[in-house]
């Protein structure tokens, strides 16, 4: 593996509510190489979210971080509001929201509030050159020019994902995070992003994290899975071996839960039950209440995350036991 | 642009005409006969009131006066005043001027005022300066107009000695030029302070709601994440949001702001529309009550026009859409 440009390590972040505190996140530690495309795939409520915010250090006053979150070699849970403001947000880390549509002022054109940003951050640019600066974002992510006078209501779902592509392109920043990007999008449109996405990161030579409940978007655009559940890492793996061989029953069931259009028509798996309460984590492991093949020891233990082959690691206890299902 | 603006002065013309409808059926459904109060006092004989009717055409049925008091209208006449014996729109046009230095110059104050409040308190939201604010604003808005005119002026006038009582003007101090300027900014500041103080709630509320609402929106979180400066944000995105209902309620406001001028007029003896339309009730005088109502149906319809025109141009949504 190459460095890190990002490496969590040991991350736990609650939430401080009025009904006790909800463990959002757990001991997750995570290496991001340089280069590198990680896939956090889970459902709703598993934590993905909280973890991307708490990266942009942008989560509410009531949340609580604790472990590290070494960037280029500093640790962003320590820095302070003014620190990561300037030459931190946006320089070296920049985010693409869900919610394209709401995630600009309604009642501002998009070149005017992307310009207001790039001035913050490079007050020295010229006009001429902020307004280049602009026009190369918006070729980037296949815009014409004309966006840039347009207002948020006045473009099409995908139209505004690609401009909120080019925000989070504009600094030119080594490492972005796509919070569930595509999910509000149609298909077609969702795929063309996608391929976008891979387009840019080798003409950018991005760092990626890509946050999506959705396996068939991880799949497309990351070359490392992390399943998140409960706000736990159940499983991560480079990405053939997560589609070709999970060793998870969580991630089996994830995979299993897409209809696939080819191949023999097979019982569309869903998994019952949902997430545990987490101002009251069950003990054992999270997944357990849920798991086919729990046993009376899974509810009681919480499982390590173990290391199976080199850069696959399982939270399960009794993955040597159980037939891997393909 | 353009398109939006004649589409709002055209929806106009049919709120006037039903208005000159509703005033008119309304002031006839109400009880009280303007011939018998224009007799007097002195046991008139009921032929020397049919004679008055006849004499102001209240003798014919409803719709032919209607229609003729119309055809009058479309001429630019609004008919003579029973009371004062004068044109209709000469009597408004006169008291006009005292009563709109009243409004507009509190219906600005409170915006300012409601505003700034609302927004200091949003800022603070959850603490006690924010709960000190709110109830500040909640005891003014169960206060009634002419009560709190009343307060004001038994302590400011009456206890304290500090400004006039009543009136408009020091009777028979017959100012000019700037003391006469002066001397009516005096008289005016008891009245206005009224009416500022019964509108800041409004304000206060709906910017302070507004304000809190915008805060939360998603592209505050993208503003915060690029690094923008909080202060750099707030007052360029979430500013520029948060007034846009507050400028509704502006124009809606007008109207009533019409409403509680008539009544603070009254208790301060202000030369206004309000103190004339008082009269005009007691007096039973119809053209100069249906002048009255035209008046404020034309200035509340135009101002509602105005803002809605103004929010246009502020919001891209209404004007592009």
């Amino acid at each position: 593996m190459s460095e890190s440009l990002l490496e969590l390590r040991n991350v736990s972040i609650r939430y401080r509510t009025g009904r006790g505190h909800v463990s959002a996140v757990e001991d997750v530690s995570l290496q991001v190489p340089t280069g590198a495309s990680i896939g956090l795939v889970g459902e709703s409520g598993s934590g993905k979210s909280t973890l991307a915010l708490a990266l942009m250090r942008l989560l509410p006053q009531n949340a609580e971080v604790t472990g590290e979150m070494i960037f280029a070699g500093e640790n962003l849970v320590t820095k302070t509001e003014s620190q990561l403001s300037k030459g931190w947000r946006w320089r070296k880390l920049a985010m693409v929201f869900q919610k394209s549509l709401a995630a600009m002022s309604p009642v501002h054109r998009i070149g005017q509030q992307m310009e207001d940003v790039l001035t913050i951050h490079e007050p020295h640019l010229t006009k001429p050159e902020r307004e280049q600066r602009l026009h190369d974002v918006l070729t980037s992510v296949r815009l014409p020019n004309r966006v840039l006078r347009a207002y948020p209501f006045e473009l099409s779902g995908g139209m505004m994902q690609r401009s909120m592509i080019a925000l989070g392109l504009l600094c030119n920043p080594p490492f972005l995070i796509f919070d569930e990007a595509t999910t509000a999008l149609d298909v077609i449109t969702q795929t063309q992003i996608l391929k976008e996405i891979e387009r840019l990161k080798a003409e950018y030579n991005l760092t990626t994290i890509v946050i999506s409940h959705d396996v068939g978007v991880i799949n497309a655009v990351t070359d490392t899975v992390a399943v998140l559940y409960a706000g736990q890492l159940m499983e991560v793996a480079p990405r053939e071996t997560f589609f070709s061989n999970p060793q998870h029953p969580y991630s089996q069931a994830l995979i299993s839960s897409v209809p696939r259009l080819r191949g023999e028509k097979t019982r569309l798996a869903g998994i019952p039950g949902s997430l545990p309460d987490l101002t009251n984590p069950p003990q054992g492991c999270r997944f357990a209440p849920r798991c086919p093949h729990a046993t009376e020891g899974c509810l009681a233990v919480t499982p390590p995350l173990v290391e199976v082959a080199p850069g696959h690691l399982v939270r399960c206890t009794d993955i040597p036991l159980r037939e891997v299902v393909a | 642009m353009g398109r939006y603006i004649s589409r709002q002065l055209a929806s106009i013309i049919p709120t006037i005409l039903l208005s000159i409808v509703i005033n008119f059926m309304l002031l006839h459904a109400a009880p009280g006969d303007p011939a018998r109060v224009l007799a007097g006092k002195d046991n008139p004989s009921e032929e020397q009131i049919a004679a008055i009717r006849a004499e102001l055409g209240l003798d014919r049925s409803l719709p032919v006066q209607f229609f003729s008091y119309v055809r009058e209208l479309l001429q630019g006449n609004m008919g003579q005043s029973l009371s004062f014996k004068q044109p209709v729109f000469d009597l408004i046009m006169s008291r006009m001027p005292a009563t709109l230095l009243l409004t507009v110059t509190s219906a600005i104050l409170a915006l300012a005022i409601g505003t700034l409040l609302g927004v200091a308190a949003a800022q603070r939201a959850g603490t006690v300066k924010d709960a000190a604010l709110s109830f500040g604003n909640y005891a003014l808005f169960a206060m009634p107009g002419f009560w709190l005119g009343l307060i004001l002026m038994v302590i400011f006038s009456s206890k304290l000695g500090w400004l006039p009582t009543a009136g408009m003007r020091t009777v028979r101090a017959d100012y000019t030029g700037w003391r006469d300027v002066l001397d009516v900014m005096q008289h005016m500041i008891l009245p206005v302070a009224t009416l500022t103080l019964v509108q800041v709630p409004i304000y206060f509320r709906i910017t302070r709601a507004s304000v809190i609402q915008e805060r939360q929106q998603d592209y505050m979180t993208t503003f915060r994440a690029t690094g923008m400066p909080p202060t750099h944000t707030f007052r360029r995105y979430a500013l520029r949001n948060a007034l846009l209902p507050t400028i509704t309620v502006f124009g809606l406001g007008f109207g009533f702001v019409f409403t509680g001028a008539a009544l603070v007029e009254i208790v301060f003896a202000w030369p206004g529309i309000g103190r004339l339309t008082l009269d005009a009730v007691f007096r039973r005088d119809y053209p100069l009550l249906l002048g009255v109502y035209l008046i404020l149906a034309i200035a509340v319809s135009i101002a509602v026009m105005l803002t809605d025109i103004v929010y246009a141009l502020l919001d891209p949504r209404i004007r592009l859409r």
